[in-house]
């Protein structure tokens, strides 16, 4: 399988979870998939500001020239996205959260169709990544924290026309997190 | 009272944010001796002022359009720069206002969770969350198809003002309707597609390419999943 790892880590002091990522890619590279981690704090990745250029001028793309096209490109030809990130406020950072807004609207129309009874955006490709989330507590992160990310991600999956796959924590084993990719 | 405001729409001065909160806030006013003070999120050179801002508050309104399931980056960055303000005693009451796209309420209702639960981790107490969908339209519909969607924003000023509380007959009459019926659907489809897309794409020359997949790999050598 073809994965990307989506570092949402902003923090550069904070190099256990770093280290749990490569580990992670490691053990997936391993088991023959074909990984590819973006560190998205050292790419230069402007804030979505809601232009809607990506659907009605540059359609696919967003409209801002900026390295969100290479993530979204990495996002596209992926098998599974892990979308990763230590818990802070209750939630992934902004980091990822801004990468998340561009790459769904990336891969999707401006069109509207009705699924199990709600709108949603018509798909832009025939086919779409699994995604999956990887969190790293914070010391006032509580199970109920985790439920919210989750729970808000599961809706995102269906919003990017894909099943979502699972939320981890960066205290479960590598080898655990690399079985529940290998097993979708 | 005095109202502390803050406006998350990445979009600013251009946001349908902004028109929804102009209406809240002319009821606001109704009330004499009430005055708020409104900040732009968007404005990230400024997020010192806006953290001091928050710190000083006694009543704070966080308004917010819905971005991919949850709030835009912008305003998971302001979020991050409250840390400091947890747990710090006497933090100020907090109401928000959620908009989407999107017309039913449920695709909001997740990040509703979500800004409970944040209040209870700054400390301040929570006054509800006004859900509000199909906003994205209400520039290009015609004035009086607004007419009650604005008016009712202005009454739930009105008794925020008064009492510091949303009223919860206005909020349940917003985040209505629940599901979208067959009929209903296939109308807000023509009229965004002939009204809304279709003309910025061919405004833009980009009509054409509207379904284009710029990040095709066309080799086909790509795994299926």
């Amino acid at each position: 399988m073809k994965v990307t790892i989506l570092n949402g880590n902003p923090d550069t002091s904070n190099h256990t979870f770093d280290d749990y990522l490569k580990n992670l890619s490691d053990t997936l590279t391993a088991s023959e998939h074909n990984v590819t981690t973006l560190v998205l704090r050292d790419m230069d990745i402007r804030y979505c500001v809601g232009c809607w250029g990506c659907w009605v001028k540059t359609p696919g793309q967003c409209a801002a020239r900026d390295d969100s096209r290479d993530v979204c490109r990495a996002y596209i030809n992926s098998d599974f996205v892990l979308f990763a990130s230590p818990v802070i406020m209750g939630f992934p950072s902004a980091l990822l959260k801004k990468v998340q807004e561009k790459a769904a609207l990336s891969v999707l129309l401006p069109y509207f169709e009705q699924v199990n009874n709600e709108v949603r955006h018509v798909g832009r490709y025939p086919r779409y990544p699994r995604i999956g989330l990887l969190l790293e507590r914070s010391e006032t992160c509580d199970d109920e924290d985790i439920q919210i990310i989750n729970d808000i991600y599961a809706r995102f999956a269906l919003n990017v026309k894909t099943t979502y796959g699972f939320t981890r924590l960066t205290s479960d084993p590598v080898k655990e997190v690399a079985d529940g990719i290998n097993h979708l | 009272m005095e109202l502390t405001i803050f406006n998350g729409s990445p979009r600013g001065e251009g946001s349908n944010t902004k028109i929804l909160l102009e209406h809240f806030i002319s009821g606001f006013m109704e009330t004499e001796g009430n005055s708020y003070e409104l900040s732009y999120l968007v404005r990230i050179k400024e997020g010192e002022q806006f953290v001091t801002l928050f710190q000083e508050a006694e009543h704070i309104l966080l308004a917010t359009p819905l971005y991919a399931d949850a709030m835009p980056g912008i305003v998971k960055a302001f979020i991050e720069s409250l840390e400091p303000l947890c747990g710090q005693k006497d933090n100020a009451d907090i109401g928000f206002i959620v908009q989407s796209g999107f017309p039913e309420p449920i695709h909001s209702r997740y990040l509703e969770r979500y800004l409970v639960k944040l209040s209870a981790r700054l400390g301040c107490r929570y006054n509800g969350t006004v859900i509000r969908g199909a906003v994205e339209g209400i520039k290009v519909t015609p004035e009086f198809m607004n007419k009650k969607l604005f008016k009712t924003f202005y009454k739930l000023g009105i008794t925020y003002g008064k009492t510091g509380k949303f009223d919860e007959k206005l909020v349940s009459q917003l985040a209505r309707p629940e599901k979208l019926s067959r009929f209903q659907f296939w109308f807000t489809r023509i009229i965004s597609d002939a009204i809304y897309w279709n003309p910025m794409l061919k405004k833009n020359k980009a009509f054409k390419k509207r379904f284009d997949r710029p990040y095709e790999v066309k080799s086909g050598s790509t795994e299926s999943g």
